[in-house]
């Protein structure tokens, strides 16, 4: 049984069809790829899953428990983390301040308890050095950090990340993947990974959703995704065929 | 010497208490985007809540005090419920509106159900006077002082050393991101609300025994405080204080050297002259935006 389950995932804005029938399934501990050009639906997708736009149809189960209407906190207690595609970290609180207030997920801690919780994910994403900074003075791919190890405070089952690659240098990326690599394994957090840097999806993804237009043009593994054509033509257009790809 | 030194005690005093009701309206502000014009009737109402608490039933001055506090607060939360959340997906115009209407309910309220007949609200300490380099100071602004300074250490606790301060200062900067780390954001945002009445009724309980308990009093105290928080830097709590303490030293003073007459327009000149020169206030933060 799947960790979360979307089926026929339909959401319109106006006369746009932003996800028509889409299906996305994980398992735990599975990292699942979304990928597809812009405008697809790749973001509407996750605002879907995470509550802050609402389907006109089709049900979200997270661990078999209807969520499709649910509060976007409630999703978040459920075990439901995810980042925003340009990052989005409380500028006026310090790093620490800003994880904080995902380690606040378990009621009851008390205040000595969520600086140690959020100085341990810090730790363990290797930020804790910058712990007392304000978010401005850090380089972007930090700030992009800070937003994952808050997101990680949460204690999610399912992380949902919005292009986490994006802007971050050669070095970063490797750094990135090392760490999601870690979540995975060491953690078994399931990750639901939206990305345009394809490297990086061929890398760490076990299976990869392809979204264009709203709807899912394929599904598969890596190699199933790189040979699939109705992928080809989307990324590369129709005249793929004859530039020898 | 001695008169100035009374002064600058009176106009502390007064200044403590708009910059109470700034605090409260920026509070609000900042977590909700709306300018709350009840502000004042926010303020009139906790000087009410002390007039019906302490002389109408009589109570004892920490029972009358708390049980004045505890309406407060339980206003705020009903403001809450009653404005805020069925208009909060509305634009903030309407919601902004809709404090307008409710700041006239409020005076109309407390009008149908005091009188138009002001009120004395007595101090614990008013019968003590305290006297420093021969000057006469009353016990009153003193303890005014005293409390204003209080609750701005608390506030400063609240905000920067729990996670439930954590989490309004989120919520103040970014609903969606608060939402996805699992805050409970209605809650907290309930909570400005409450938070911001609970200051007034602080406010209006210090401030009765100032002036007299008049069910007029609310609009110039929303613009005083609305002049506090253009000095001190629209949005900004430290500017708020600052603003608050020199509108009041300003009107003190400028009662007594120029002309009482001309007090409120130095205050509401000063006002003026910042929005000229220096609109983003003493603690001006460059202007941002909300996501």
């Amino acid at each position: 049984m799947s960790l979360l389950q979307a089926t026929e995932i339909a959401k319109r804005y106006g006369g746009l069809a932003a996800l028509a029938d889409v299906d996305l399934s994980v398992g735990e501990a599975e990292f699942v790829a979304v990928i597809g050009p812009n405008g697809a639906g790749k973001s509407t997708l996750l605002n879907v899953l995470t509550g802050l736009a609402l389907p006109d149809k089709g049900r979200a189960l997270l661990d078999g428990w209807d969520m499709t209407r649910a509060a976007t906190h409630k999703r978040v207690r459920g075990g439901l983390g995810r980042t925003f595609q340009h990052g989005r970290p409380f500028e006026r609180l310090s790093v620490l301040e800003n994880v904080m207030t995902g380690a606040a997920i378990q009621s009851g801690r008390s205040e000595l308890e969520l600086r140690e919780r959020a100085m341990a994910v810090l730790d363990q994403m290797g930020l804790a050095a910058e712990a007392q900074l304000p978010i401005g003075s850090l380089s972007y791919g930090h700030r992009r950090m800070v937003e994952m190890c808050r997101a990680l405070a949460c204690e999610p089952r399912v992380l949902l990340l919005d292009e986490p690659a994006a802007g971050l240098n050669s070095a970063e990326v490797d750094q990135l993947v090392d760490r999601l690599t870690d979540l995975r394994t060491k953690h078994r957090i399931a990750i639901v990974l939206i990305e345009h840097n394809m490297g990086m999806v061929m890398r760490l993804a076990e299976r990869i959703i392809v979204l264009n237009f709203g709807c899912k043009i394929a599904e598969g593994t890596p190699s199933e995704i790189q040979s699939d054509p109705a992928v080809l033509s989307a990324y590369l257009g129709e005249g793929y065929r004859h530039a020898g790809v | 010497m001695t008169d100035l030194i009374q002064l600058l005690i009176n106009g502390l005093a007064i200044g403590s208490v708009y910059a109470l009701a700034a605090i409260g309206f920026v509070i609000v502000y900042s977590a909700t985007g709306v300018v709350n014009f009840a502000a004042g009737q926010f303020v009139m109402f906790g000087t009410f809540a002390g007039v019906a608490m302490l002389l109408n039933a009589q109570l004892p001055w920490p029972v009358g005090y708390g049980a004045a506090l505890l309406a407060m607060a339980l206003f705020g939360a009903l403001f809450f419920v009653v404005l805020y959340l069925p208009l909060r997906a509305s634009p903030v115009v309407t919601i902004i509106i809709g404090t307008v209407a409710i700041g006239i309910t409020m005076q109309n309220a407390a009008l149908l159900a005091f009188g138009s007949w002001p009120f004395r609200l007595p101090s614990p300490v008013e019968s003590v006077n305290l006297t420093i380099a021969g000057a006469t100071i009353s016990g009153h602004a003193v303890a005014v002082v005293i409390v204003t300074a209080l609750m701005v250490a608390l506030l400063w606790l609240l905000f920067f050393r729990t996670s439930l301060g954590i989490g309004m200062r989120a919520v103040a900067q970014d609903i969606k991101a608060a939402r996805l780390m699992g805050l409970k954001v209605n809650r907290l945002l309930a909570l400005s609300w409450i938070l911001a009445a609970l200051l007034a009724g602080i406010a209006g309980l210090m401030l009765g025994p100032m002036w007299f308990a008049d069910t007029s009093m609310g609009d110039p105290i929303a613009l005083k405080a609305f002049a506090a928080t253009i000095i001190g830097g629209f949005g900004s709590l430290p500017g708020a204080i600052v603003g608050g303490l020199f509108v009041g030293l300003s009107e003190v003073l400028g009662a007594s050297y120029v002309s009482s007459a001309y007090k409120d327009l130095i205050s509401f000149g000063i006002m003026i002259l910042f929005l000229l020169v220096r609109p983003q206030g003493v603690f001006g933060e460059r202007i941002q935006d909300r996501g």
